[in-house]
């Protein structure tokens, strides 16, 4: 990864990376660790029982599934996402403010319930056949399956690339392009040549997130009965196979590691660029009807589908309270208490990963980086367990407290921070705290006050991903939350375990609006982009 | 696994319930509400149901309870409990609370999740486990953990309270309600003499054909398989599930759906416990949606759900304690009432219609413990491709 910035940083930072490399390291130390759990309960199953199991035709065949629909999903992001993000950054797109938000908040319905959303609306006698029925459609295509689980988890996961990629398009140096133009290229070969290769790396980050969300998801495929990797981990997991669900999850870990480094290559050439001058806006002209079509289209399948379910829940059982049930408030302070703690945390934490692999990219700054990937892979009973493991045995004094859930949470989700981060250094120009250097400021006084104030938008942004994923998380929740802890997402499945949509559909609603509120932070946060 | 109770919201449970008195349940007459939970959490909060229970009037709803020891007659319960619970809060949550509300000086810190997670919770937490009771929705888990040796007996006057069939022979773990394998079927498609009374003869029924539902990931489906296999051996297991498979079986998330399948008429029949069917007839009273029992096979076995008192209980004596006011007559008569299950302890009746427990025919010398080799099933499940 020879880079620009590598020779523009100089010899002068040399002595700076000892303090980030360590503090980098431990935090990648930190993530790892508890996964050796999976290491050690994997040797526990021996080795003749993990051979058969490995090489199993089962075995070959779910990975085989978990593979299609880790490619296809990802694919479908980023054919959603690229687009609806160079259409309202780049284009006269009318209301564009209005479309960005819409487009990027499917990302707070959690897929599990975007899927059961889905399974209600579509399935064989749902609601929305019941409502074409007078239309004379007798019966929908298959929701079933495939098709289904890589249209749910495509719908809940393509904000991702759209986020970045967005990102990436509002900082890019539009100049380039009019130069392009100016050389007599068309407005096709001027997005091939010079806005395809600057927006290549936010897009591979954010497809990275899509990928792996969609290899550790194991609610849309077991609600879907596609049989993905996690629903067979679920299997042993629930008949007592927890030696042999480890041994499989640390397959999984294995496949994780293969797509880091699939997008490593792709993520290819980064160079830092010298920050937004967005200029000139591409003019839609008659495109404008049909390109306001896609977008509203995606964001009314996307959130049309669930919310009208939420409604329909609300308006059957609400009136039917069953004590234990009863939503109080406290549920939503508590998932805003624990998500706001490891935003900050994250961002804390990601802060030493991000800017080391940004600005001394080496093989040891890159392998801390993606040490901080798996944790976000691995299906979050299987971290969950791993945890259990470590903080009933060394860490007594927080086991079962906020602090090991927290904890969970930075483990699952640093990357959205990591990457976020990394984007945004990667986004300022090495010369500014040079600058800053020249007229005596200290290195760590030069990015307090120059980098940190450029790289704000993204720290925010980072740290608001980071919030509504842990506002939405809940196998890790159950598993680790205190004794009587109780969040919005864990009243959910109590609720919906239960039978009680209607007490599911107040705490999911009220998840979507505060998960909403983050995501108008992640925009507006764009907004200091643009000067 | 996915195995949390499940369960109607309180209006249809109301409805239920009226209807249940036509049947002779008894007087309900002004007791409209009383299947709401909001009303009868109300009515166990108060001080003054408190004092009925010594009267012999179930303090969660308007009946007699002629049997069973009430918990008047039980050693108090003090200090503070852990419980892991694999019963869901919306089916437990509100018994618990009516214990602490009836003791002063008595508190528990529950942990829900699903039975089997937490079974995997306690392995992993090891000598560190700060759970006292574990309680679960089937014997397969109870019976994975004292496989595991992180159980302690229980002592023999709480055995007693249950026949000996509802609770280890060793005394680990004792069944604190029982739940009985069905066929749910269609009364549109079938009658009940439709309905083959040899489990082994489903695959050779072509009126099933296309027509019939599972949940092969639920537990207590594979605990039925884990029956046949134990009754019928292997082979016979592996032929019989291959069998299904030819004749079209459909495949459900939880035997919930596979029952509101059949309810719905989507398929003639299933497999399922019994309370699912009741929970669904309490919401749809109208539903055509019966209960048809095998005989003396797989199909009809009898299991129960469950607690025991965990290796690592701080205090013994109090985890041993709770397991008892599990088993209180009004307790009991809360499982029949709110859960629809089989009360275990003599006395306390199974509420709608059901067949009381002495009416069912379970195989024979099948001892529930012998049911929590769930990983063999699923490796046969597998080997037929099912999973």
């Amino acid at each position: 990864m020879a880079t620009e910035q590598q020779t523009q940083t100089g010899d002068g930072e040399d002595e700076q990376p000892l303090g980030l490399t360590i503090a980098s390291g431990a935090v990648a130390a930190a993530v790892i660790v508890p996964l050796l759990w999976l290491v050690k309960s994997a040797l526990d199953v021996g080795f003749s029982d993990a051979l058969a199991l490995v090489t199993r035709p089962t075995t070959v065949e779910v990975f085989l599934n978990s593979t299609v629909l880790v490619v296809l999903v990802t694919a479908a992001c980023v054919a959603l996402g690229v687009p609806l993000a160079y259409l309202t950054v780049r284009t006269d797109l009318p209301f564009k403010r209005f479309w960005t938000i819409v487009i990027a908040l499917p990302l707070v319905i959690p897929s599990y319930i975007g899927a059961f959303a889905f399974v209600s609306a579509f399935g064989p006698q749902g609601v929305f056949q019941r409502l074409l029925e007078p239309f004379g459609v007798e019966s929908l295509p298959e929701i079933y399956g495939l098709p289904g689980a890589v249209l749910v988890l495509t719908l809940y996961t393509y904000p991702y690339v759209f986020i970045t990629t967005r990102a990436a398009l509002k900082s890019m140096d539009t100049t380039l392009i009019d130069a392009a133009r100016t050389l007599n290229h068309t407005r096709g070969e001027a997005f091939k040549r010079v806005t395809i290769p600057q927006i290549r790396p936010a897009v591979a980050a954010g497809a990275l997130l899509a990928a792996l969300y969609a290899l550790s998801d194991f609610g849309t495929p077991a609600i879907m009965k596609f049989d993905a990797f996690t629903r067979v981990i679920y299997v042993e997991f629930g008949s007592f196979g927890r030696d042999t669900a480890t041994l499989l999850s640390l397959q999984l870990v294995a496949v994780t590691l293969l797509i880091l480094t699939l997008e490593s290559q792709i993520r290819g050439d980064e160079r830092t660029t010298t920050g937004g001058r967005s200029g000139s806006v591409m003019r839609l002209g008659r495109w404008k009807y049909p390109a306001i079509g896609f977008a509203a289209l995606v964001a009314a399948v996307a959130l049309v589908v669930p919310l009208g379910i939420l409604l329909t829940w609300f308006a059957q059982g609400v009136a039917e309270t069953s004590q234990s049930l009863a939503f109080q408030p406290e549920y939503a302070f508590n998932s805003v208490l624990v998500a706001a703690a490891t935003a900050g945390a994250a961002t804390l934490v990601g802060l030493p990963v991000a800017y080391l692999a940004a600005r001394h990219p080496s093989r040891v700054s890159s392998v801390f980086e993606r040490a901080t990937y798996v944790g976000y892979a691995v299906p979050g009973v299987v971290l969950g367990l791993a945890l259990v493991f470590f903080g009933s045995s060394y860490a007594t004094p927080i086991y079962q407290t906020l602090y090991l859930l927290v904890f969970a949470y930075v483990i699952r989700f640093l990357p959205q921070a990591v990457g976020s981060l990394r984007a945004s250094f990667l986004r300022v120009d090495p010369a500014l705290p040079e600058a800053a250097r020249t007229l005596g400021e200290t290195p760590s006084g030069a990015f307090r006050h120059v980098t940190l104030p450029l790289v704000a938008p993204g720290l925010l942004g980072g740290a608001a991903l980071v919030f509504l994923t842990t506002m939405k998380e809940l196998p890790a929740t159950l598993l680790l939350r205190p004794a009587g802890f109780k969040t919005l997402v864990t009243h959910i499945w109590t609720a919906y375990a239960a039978g009680y949509f209607g007490q599911a559909a107040v705490p999911a609603l009220i998840l979507l609006f505060v998960s909403g509120l983050s995501m108008l932070v992640i925009i507006t946060q764009e907004g200091y982009d643009v000067k | 696994m996915q195995d949390h109770d499940r369960e109607l919201r309180g209006h249809g449970r109301r409805r239920f319930i009226t209807a249940a008195a036509a049947v002779g349940l008894g007087s309900l007459a002004g007791c409209t509400g009383l299947g709401g939970e909001s009303e009868t959490e109300t009515d166990t909060s108060g001080g003054d149901s408190v004092q009925q229970i010594g009267s012999g009037r179930s303090p969660f709803g308007d009946r007699e309870i002629t049997g069973g020891v009430s918990i008047a007659e039980m050693p108090d319960l003090s200090g503070e409990l852990t419980l892991y619970s694999g019963r869901g809060e919306a089916l437990v949550g509100e018994l618990i609370s009516f214990f602490e509300d009836y003791y002063d000086d008595f508190t528990v810190r529950p942990r829900y999740n699903s039975a089997t997670e937490l079974v995997n919770q306690i392995l992993t937490e090891g000598e560190n486990s700060p759970a006292d009771v574990f309680f679960s929705v089937n014997a397969g888990s109870l019976g994975a953990l004292k496989d595991e040796g992180r159980t302690q007996s229980l002592p023999t006057d709480v055995l007693d309270l249950v026949r000996d069939e509802f609770h280890d022979p060793d005394g680990q773990w004792t069944g604190t309600s029982g739940r009985a394998r069905t066929v749910p079927f269609n009364t549109d498609q079938f009658d009940d003499s439709d309905i083959p009374d040899d489990i082994m003869a489903f695959p050779e029924t072509e009126a099933f054909r296309d027509n019939i539902g599972w949940a092969p990931t639920y537990s207590s489906f594979q605990a039925f398989i884990t029956a046949m296999r134990v009754l019928e051996g292997d082979d016979a297991t592996k032929e019989w599930l291959q069998g299904m498979q030819d004749l079209g079986v459909t495949e459900f998330n939880d035997e919930f759906l596979v029952s509101q399948a059949v309810a719905d008429g989507e398929i003639g029949a299933g497999f399922a416990n019994h309370y699912y069917i009741q929970r669904i007839l309490a919401g749809r009273p109208d539903a055509p949606l019966g209960t048809a029992f095998t005989s003396g096979d797989a199909g009809s076995i009898f299991n129960v759900a469950g607690a025991l008192v965990l290796d690592t209980a701080d205090d013994a004596d109090l985890g041993a304690n709770f397991v008892r006011h599990l088993l209180s007559a009004e307790a009991q008569d809360y499982f029949a009432r709110t859960t629809f299950e089989y009360p275990l302890v003599s006395g306390v009746d199974p509420i709608g219609e059901l067949p009381s427990i002495d009416e069912l025919s379970p195989p024979e010398g099948l001892d529930l413990t012998q049911l929590s080799d769930l990983e063999g099933t699923v490796r046969l499940l597998r080997e037929v491709g099912v999973l």
